[in-house]
C-alpha cells in the first residue's frame, strides 16, 4: 500500500469502522486506532497526575487489553469515550493500588489538574482578549470534577450520558456539573465585565 | 438534536460540534457565518459561544510522531507478552480438562490431604516431639549431654559464660562451642537459664515442642518429656517463645515475655496459655526454686554473706580464705547475670589479685584481702 493510499485509509475510516475491524484481528486499523488516540489519551491521563511515564504505561495496557481481549469487546461503543474512560479506570486502580501515585486517596477524588488555556490566535482585538482572559481565569478556578466533565463534554464532545459514564455518576449528576460550572460563571463573569467597563470609563 | 434555529443557551451552541470546528478551525462546512448574520440576536449568543471555546482551549498534546511510533511498537511488545502468559494459561486449562490429569491431581490430592490430617490429629497429639527425637534429628556435632541424675540441681557453665542450673531427672544438650549466629541447646525437664548478653547471636532453648528465643536474660523452662505441659518463667530481660519449627503453623504467632510473666504450652492441644501474673498461678508458684527468690541486690554485705546466698542459690559449694575476707563488705548488683559473670565481679570488686576456680559444684575463691 503506498502512502497515499495509507491517507486516504486513515481518513476515510472512522472510529466505528476501525473498531470493527480490529474486532475482525485487522493489526493495520489497530495501529490506526492507536495513534488517532494516544495523544489525546496521554494528555487526559496527565491531567490526573504528574507521574508521566506510569500513564504511558496505563494508555498502552489498555490498548494492549483491547487487542488481546478483541473477542469479547462489545460492537456498539463509542470509541473515543470508550478509551477515556478506560484509561481513568486505570488511573484509578492504579492509584489504589500505590499511593505514591497520587497524594489524594478516595477512589473519586482522582483530581483533573488540567488548565485550560486562551487561543490567542484566534483573538484579534484587546476587549475580546481582556474577557476571554477573565473567562478563563474563572473557567481555571472551578471544582476538579467540573472542569473534568466541561472538558470531556466541549473537548471532547462526548454527550451527557458519556461524561456521566465516565465520571461514575448518573445522568442528573452529571447536566448538574455540567449546568452548574456554566451558570456560575456567566454570573460572575457578567459582575467582572461591568465592573470592567465601569473601570474602563472612568479611567477613560 | 436540537434544530439549531432554536438554540437559545450557550451550552447548545458549544455542544454543536459543527460549531466549535468552525470556531477553533474556520471550517465552516454548515454556513455558519451566513446564519449568523441572519439574526442579531443569535450573533450576540454566537459571539459569546465563541469567547467560551476560546477560553477554553487545551494545548495540543506534544506527543512527537517518534514517540507515538515507540509508544506503538512498546504496546505491540506487551501484548505479546500478555498472549504468551494466555497461551501458557490456555494449555493448564487444557491439561486440566484431559481426563488422566484430573483424575491423578485428584489422587494426590486426597493422598496429601490425609497425609496432612493424619500428621495433625494423630502423630502430633500421640507422638510429641520429645527430647530424643529432637536430639537424635541434629546433625551438630559435638553435643555435649548433661543428665542431672543426683537429687540436687547442678550448675552448667557453658562456652558463652551462660549458666544452666539444671534440676534433678533433666538433661542439657550444649556445643563444647557455640559456633555459627546462633546458640542452640536442648532442654528435657527443668533448668535456670542465666544468659550472658549478645545481641548478635541469640540463644535458643529447644524444648519439646517450643522454642524459646532470648538475647540475655534469666528465666525458667520446665519441659519434663512425661508431663503434659511445658512451662516457662521468665525473671529478667525479655523472652519469645515458639512452637518448634516442625508443628509450627501459621496461625501460631510468636509469644513475648516480660519479667514475672509465664507461658504454659499444652502438648496435647498445642496450645498457648500466657500467665501475666505468676505469682496468682498455683502450679508455678509451687514450683519456684530458691534462685527465683534470692535477691542478688547487695549493699554493704559481707563477702561470706554473698557466698552463702550463690550458695543456696546454685547448689554449689564456695570455698574462701575465710580470714582474709572477713572484713570485706560489698556494694553491688548481681541480678541477672550467670553465675561466672557474678563470680567475677565479686572477685574484681575485692581486689585485683582476687580469682576464682570452679569444678563441678565445688568453686574456689583465691585471695589475700579486700583493698
Amino acid at each position: 500500500m503506498n502512502l497515499k493510499k495509507q491517507i486516504l485509509h486513515n481518513a476515510i475510516l472512522d472510529d466505528n469502522e476501525l473498531w470493527a475491524e480490529v474486532k475482525a484481528g485487522d493489526e493495520k486499523a489497530f495501529s490506526i486506532l492507536f495513534k488517532r488516540y494516544y495523544g489525546y489519551l496521554i494528555q487526559y491521563g496527565n491531567s490526573f497526575s504528574p507521574f508521566s511515564e506510569k500513564i504511558q504505561d496505563c494508555v498502552q495496557d489498555v490498548f494492549t487489553d483491547i487487542w488481546v481481549y478483541r473477542n469479547s469487546l462489545s460492537d456498539t461503543v463509542v470509541v473515543k469515550a470508550y478509551l477515556l474512560s478506560s484509561v481513568r479506570k486505570r488511573i484509578v486502580r492504579l492509584q489504589q493500588r500505590d499511593k505514591i501515585f497520587s497524594k489524594t486517596t478516595s477512589v473519586d477524588a482522582v483530581a483533573f489538574l488540567l488548565d485550560f488555556s486562551v487561543e490567542h490566535q484566534l483573538i484579534s482585538d484587546e476587549s475580546t482578549a481582556g474577557k476571554v482572559a477573565r473567562l478563563n481565569k474563572l473557567l481555571n478556578v472551578l471544582p476538579a470534577r467540573q472542569k473534568e466533565a466541561l472538558y470531556l463534554r466541549y473537548h471532547h464532545g462526548l454527550n451527557v450520558d458519556q461524561v456521566a459514564e465516565i465520571l461514575n455518576v448518573n445522568y442528573q449528576s452529571a447536566n448538574n456539573l455540567l449546568h452548574r460550572a456554566l451558570v456560575n460563571i456567566r454570573k460572575d463573569w457578567k459582575v467582572d465585565l461591568a465592573l470592567f467597563l465601569v473601570f474602563l470609563t472612568n479611567w477613560m | 438534536m436540537k434544530n439549531r434555529n432554536q438554540y437559545s443557551e450557550i451550552e447548545d451552541f458549544l455542544a454543536d460540534e459543527s460549531f466549535r470546528l468552525w470556531m477553533r478551525s474556520k471550517e465552516d462546512s454548515k454556513g455558519w457565518e451566513e446564519w449568523t448574520l441572519e439574526n442579531p440576536k443569535r450573533a450576540k449568543l454566537v459571539e459569546e459561544a465563541r469567547m467560551w471555546l476560546l477560553a477554553m482551549e487545551v494545548p495540543e498534546s506534544d506527543v512527537s510522531q517518534q514517540q507515538l511510533d515507540a509508544a506503538l511498537q512498546n504496546t505491540w511488545m506487551k501484548i505479546e507478552k500478555v498472549e504468551q502468559e494466555r497461551k501458557m494459561e490456555v494449555k493448564l486449562v487444557q491439561l486440566w480438562n484431559t481426563a488422566w490429569f484430573r483424575k491423578v491431581a485428584a489422587i494426590l490430592v486426597v493422598g496429601f490431604l490425609s497425609f496432612y490430617a493424619y500428621n495433625t490429629y494423630f502423630n502430633a497429639a500421640e507422638n510429641y516431639s520429645n527430647y530424643e527425637q529432637i536430639v537424635s534429628n541434629l546433625d551438630e556435632e559435638g553435643l555435649i549431654e548433661q543428665i542431672n541424675n543426683s537429687n540436687k540441681p547442678q550448675i552448667l557453665t557453658l562456652s558463652d559464660g551462660s549458666s544452666v542450673l539444671l534440676q534433678p531427672k533433666s538433661k542439657l544438650s550444649y556445643p563444647k562451642i557455640f559456633k555459627g549466629n546462633e546458640r542452640n541447646v536442648y532442654l528435657s525437664g527443668e533448668a535456670f537459664f542465666e544468659i550472658s548478653k549478645n545481641p548478635k547471636k541469640p540463644f535458643f532453648v529447644h524444648a519439646n515442642e517450643i522454642v524459646t528465643k532470648v538475647v540475655g536474660t534469666s528465666f525458667r523452662i520446665k519441659a519434663y518429656t512425661d508431663e503434659s505441659d511445658v512451662e516457662v518463667i521468665v525473671r529478667t530481660g525479655k523472652v519469645k517463645v515458639n512452637a518448634a519449627k516442625l508443628i509450627r503453623n501459621s496461625s501460631q504467632e510468636e509469644i513475648v515475655l516480660l519479667p514475672n510473666e509465664a507461658l504454659r504450652f499444652e502438648r496435647k492441644n498445642q496450645t498457648f496459655d500466657k500467665i501475666t501474673d505468676i505469682t496468682l498461678d498455683k502450679t508455678i508458684n509451687s514450683s519456684v526454686k530458691s534462685i527465683e527468690q534470692l535477691s542478688f541486690e547487695f549493699s554493704d554485705i559481707p563477702v561470706s554473706q554473698i557466698f552463702k546466698t550463690i550458695e543456696q542459690a546454685y547448689a554449689v559449694e564456695i570455698d574462701f580464705p575465710k580470714k582474709a575476707l572477713e572484713k570485706c563488705h560489698l556494694t553491688t548488683s548481681l541480678s541477672d547475670q550467670p553465675l561466672p559473670e557474678k563470680l567475677k565481679i565479686i572477685c574484681k570488686s575485692i581486689g585485683e589479685n582476687s580469682s576464682y576456680t570452679m569444678n563441678g559444684n565445688q568453686i574456689t575463691i583465691i585471695s589475700k584481702g579486700c583493698n
